[in-house]
């Protein structure tokens, strides 16, 4: 850690990434690998297979006794226990830095337990703490979105800002054709813009500089959501197409997240061109949104090429409670029948279907198909009297497999829990769910 | 008694029938004077499920409040619920079309007609339309349009609507007991008339009734109603859950919620347990307390949440200066207020029928909101519709009898 001490006196502020649970450390090989100099990285997982993917960043394997290496597998108990057996070696990770993003997908186990606990360790050290996380799409399940808005409020509290995003708006941006892996890769995009737009801010030798005081005073404390706009233009008349990608960013939200800012800060890196009316025109479209916030303007000096890369840190000062329906606009703003029905039309046709498939196969024409079958005999096994002899008893079972269907007991469904009282009555089902059922039992939870 | 009138208000719940006798004046003041109450036993979320046994229970409930109150019960307000109901806003439109442009009432009459022109399915009638706002010319926030001048005259309502044959089974039922049925409203709207002052109404108030079988809610914001909503969980839920959980019957599942429950978890609970072992049923047998609270909490939390979420949906969540109020059984949950604050990030208060004067008990206790609240709806419907005179009433109640329908 003297390495680090002698890099914090030097003037440079030290900021170091950590990834946690397989998301986060994803994330953090990625941005190592393209991330600007002078940014350590760490991957840290309960999961060993995970780890040894990781190439660019240092690892370290959480809770080498509890889950031993296994991963937790969404439970986030688990992961906390790790994390507090491994809280002498978290500490020292984190000290002597200055900003340390903590980087994590929410819903699994590691990343959503894990994270605020890292964060809190991060900030008793005396660090800003960044928070960047990944919230699941509405399909993977109620209990995972339920454990992602958790870990997200936890993750919240114990740090000083957090930049989330959620796969969810991915869908709504692009459609639901979407492929998985292009989905996927956007909300990756532009998890890593956050951290790369802040840590470009104040790493780059600015002309204006934004300095880590700036960041400091816009979002210390403030235990907010916050959101980064990564934007470039290029061409003629670039300042003019860099405002207009910047409204038109889905985080921007048409320039509604900018009018509910409480603190912004504005990059600009444009090369040798960059002018003073280009910058005007950047902020100019800021303050028609957000008049009366806290605007800091930095502008990097010459060594870059001719776009103009325009990041904006948008730290608000809202409750998570009442960012929640803003950041799902899009869906909300129809009838809210329409928007639950349509995930389900998206994304379990292709499960569903194969089961009706499944079923058709066996109560159909070939019933009985759930049940053993003998391996297909090879073809030099197959003499003419064994043939007829198969034949012959083909014929023979299938009358008797009719009579037995006949007296075959009826199965009851498998039932694993019993609704009790509501056994008889109309199921309350709301969003898919049967809220008859215990909601322990539904959230996963354990009695021990 | 010549110049007070006498209004029922009966709800027939999930977990008890509820009669609630009120004596109104000229002047509107509400004075609750008898009460009855009888266990149910025909109820399942809301809704009959047994006629016959609702039948006794209300007439039990009836004969008490009648002893109590020293009146004859002829025709009550009844309270309705259950899962089928939607509370939706609607807005009508209306040009005014007089030469000089000034509004009249009939203007107003259209358009209040427009708005309750609503598309339902066809299996469901409408149970209340009320007024929000009037626009006059996109000038908001307008109370009585009359007489000003504007070319454009739109009015806000609120609907709450419901399966008409699930609604026309309690009323079939209370209507058979030669009861007959003044009105009826939904129970979430009535408890909130019942526990909220002008001033709430006016700064923004969430009532949620915690009843047994389901859980109502309605918002107030800017004097008017903006939100209904009606959830098929309830108390009956967490003591299923329990006796799920804990393996306990339903009944001995019952008695713990209400001695041993709680709306948090105490951290101290987990190593704290309730011997059943004095038990006839289940001798022997040893529950965690802390096993107890977190079946329970996760059960009203999710409750609470699910509100929530359908609030935050509606945009309503930044009105409700004056925070949430509980009132229905559930409501007597220990710390139940501070869940509804962790949940709401609100202020949360156990509702009292202060608006009303009587018998101090009916007031002070959560599980009377909807029937106090039902004579208070009765006591508006009398004010707007004329009097009645005793002959025409009888005669009325004749008819009603003779073809067993409402009205």
């Amino acid at each position: 850690m003297t390495e680090n001490q002698k890099t914090f006196s030097s003037g440079e502020p030290v900021i170091r990434l950590i990834g946690l649970g397989e998301t986060g450390v994803k994330l953090v090989e990625t941005l190592a690998m393209i991330g600007p100099e002078g940014v350590e990285s760490h991957s840290l997982d309960t999961d060993n297979r995970s780890l040894s993917r990781c190439h660019q960043s240092k690892t370290l394997l959480l809770g080498q006794a509890i889950p031993c290496g296994l991963g937790t597998g969404g439970d986030v108990a688990l992961a906390r226990a790790a994390v507090e057996s491994d809280r002498d070696r978290l500490a020292k990770l984190v000290e002597g830095a200055n900003l340390v993003f903590v980087i994590a997908g929410m819903g699994g186990g590691t990343g959503t337990g894990a994270s605020s606990l890292v964060a809190r360790l991060a900030k008793e050290s005396g660090a800003l703490v960044v928070g960047v996380a990944a919230t699941p799409f509405d399909c993977e399940g109620t209990r995972r979105c339920n454990q992602a808005t958790g870990g997200l409020r936890d993750l919240k509290q114990a740090s000083d800002v957090v930049f989330h995003f959620s796969n969810q708006d991915v869908v709504q941006m692009t459609g639901a054709d979407t492929s998985l892996n292009n989905a996927l890769e956007i909300a990756n995009r532009h998890l890593c813009e956050s951290v790369l737009g802040v840590s470009r801010m104040l790493l780059e030798p600015g002309l204006l500089n934004v300095s880590f005081g700036d960041l400091q005073s816009a979002v210390q404390g403030r235990q907010s959501l916050g959101s980064v706009i990564h934007v470039e233009g290029s061409g003629e008349d670039r300042a003019a197409t860099a405002v207009e990608k910047m409204l038109a960013h889905p985080v921007a939200r048409g320039g509604e997240a900018l009018q509910e800012a409480s603190a912004i800060l504005v990059h600009l890196s444009g090369g040798e061109q960059l002018s003073l009316a280009e910058m005007n025109t950047v902020t100019e479209a800021i303050k028609q949104y957000a008049s009366a916030v806290d605007l800091v303007v930095g502008a990097s000096g010459p060594g870059r090429d001719e776009a103009l890369q325009v990041t904006v840190v948008i730290a608000h000062q809202v409750k998570l409670t009442e960012v929640e329906p803003d950041l799902s606009a899009p869906i909300e703003s129809q009838s809210s029948e329409v928007a639950n029905v349509s995930f389900p039309e998206t994304f379990m046709p292709s499960g569903e279907t194969s089961y009706v498939g499944l079923g058709e196969d066996s109560g159909g024409s070939r019933r009985g198909g759930f049940a053993y079958t003998p391996p297909a005999p090879t073809a030099e096994a197959i003499t003419p009297e064994l043939k007829d002899s198969l034949i012959e008893a083909a014929a023979r079972q299938e009358p008797d497999r009719k009579k037995r269907k006949k007296i075959t007991q009826e199965m009851l469904p498998l039932e694993i829990v019993s609704k009790g009282r509501f056994e008889k009555s109309e199921p309350t089902i709301h969003k898919g769910e049967d809220l008859d059922q215990p909601t322990y039992i539904r959230r996963g939870m354990v009695l021990n | 008694m010549s110049d007070t009138q006498i209004i029922v208000g009966l709800e027939i719940g999930t977990s008890k029938v509820c009669v609630a006798v009120g004596e109104v004046s000229d002047n509107q003041v509400v004075n609750i004077i008898g009460l009855g109450q009888s266990k149910s036993r025909g109820v399942r979320k809301g809704e009959i499920v047994d006629a016959s046994l609702v039948e006794e229970d209300v007439r039990n409930a009836i004969v008490e409040a009648e002893h109590m109150a020293d009146v004859e019960i002829r025709s009550v307000f009844l309270g309705v619920s259950g899962s089928h109901m939607r509370g939706f806003n609607n807005t009508g439109v209306h040009p005014v079309v007089s030469a000089d442009r000034e509004i009249t009432d009939a203007d107003i009459q259209d358009v209040i007609k427009n708005a309750k022109a609503i598309n339902l399915p066809s299996d469901h009638s409408v149970v209340h339309v009320i007024r929000q706002h009037f626009r006059v010319d996109g000038q908001d926030g307008v109370l009585n349009p009359e007489g000003m001048l504007g070319a454009k005259i739109e009015v806000d309502v609120h609907v709450v609507s419901g399966r008409y044959n699930r609604l026309q089974n309690p009323i079939r039922l209370v209507s058979g007991l030669h009861l007959e049925v003044d009105n009826i409203a939904f129970n979430g709207l009535a408890s909130s008339l019942a526990l909220l002052s002008t001033e709430q109404k006016e700064l923004g108030t969430l009532v949620i009734d915690l009843g047994a079988g389901t859980t109502e809610y309605a918002i107030y914001s800017a004097g008017v109603i903006k939100h209904t909503g009606v959830m098929a969980v309830g108390g009956d839920h967490v003591s299923n859950d329990l006796a799920y959980g804990l393996k306990v019957p339903l009944g001995r599942a019952e008695q713990l919620k209400i001695d041993h429950g709680s709306a948090i978890i105490d951290p101290e609970a987990n190593n704290r347990s309730v011997d059943l072992s004095t038990d006839s049923v289940i001798p022997g047998k040893k529950i965690n307390l802390g096993h107890l609270q977190m079946i329970m909490s996760m059960r009203l939390q999710e409750t609470f949440e699910l509100i929530a979420k359908d609030i935050e949906q509606a945009r309503l969540i930044d009105y409700l200066r004056a925070g949430v109020v509980l009132c229905g059984g559930g409501a007597r949950t220990p710390y139940i207020t501070r869940l509804a604050r962790d949940v709401f990030n609100l202020p949360a208060a156990i509702g009292r029928s202060s608006t009303v004067s009587g018998i101090k008990n009916a007031l002070d206790e959560p599980e009377f909101a909807t029937p106090v609240g039902l004579i208070k709806f009765g006591a508006f419907q009398s004010q707007t519709t004329p009097r009645r005179e005793g002959f025409g009433r009888v005669i009325r109640k004749q008819f009603a009898s003779l073809f067993g329908g409402k009205k």
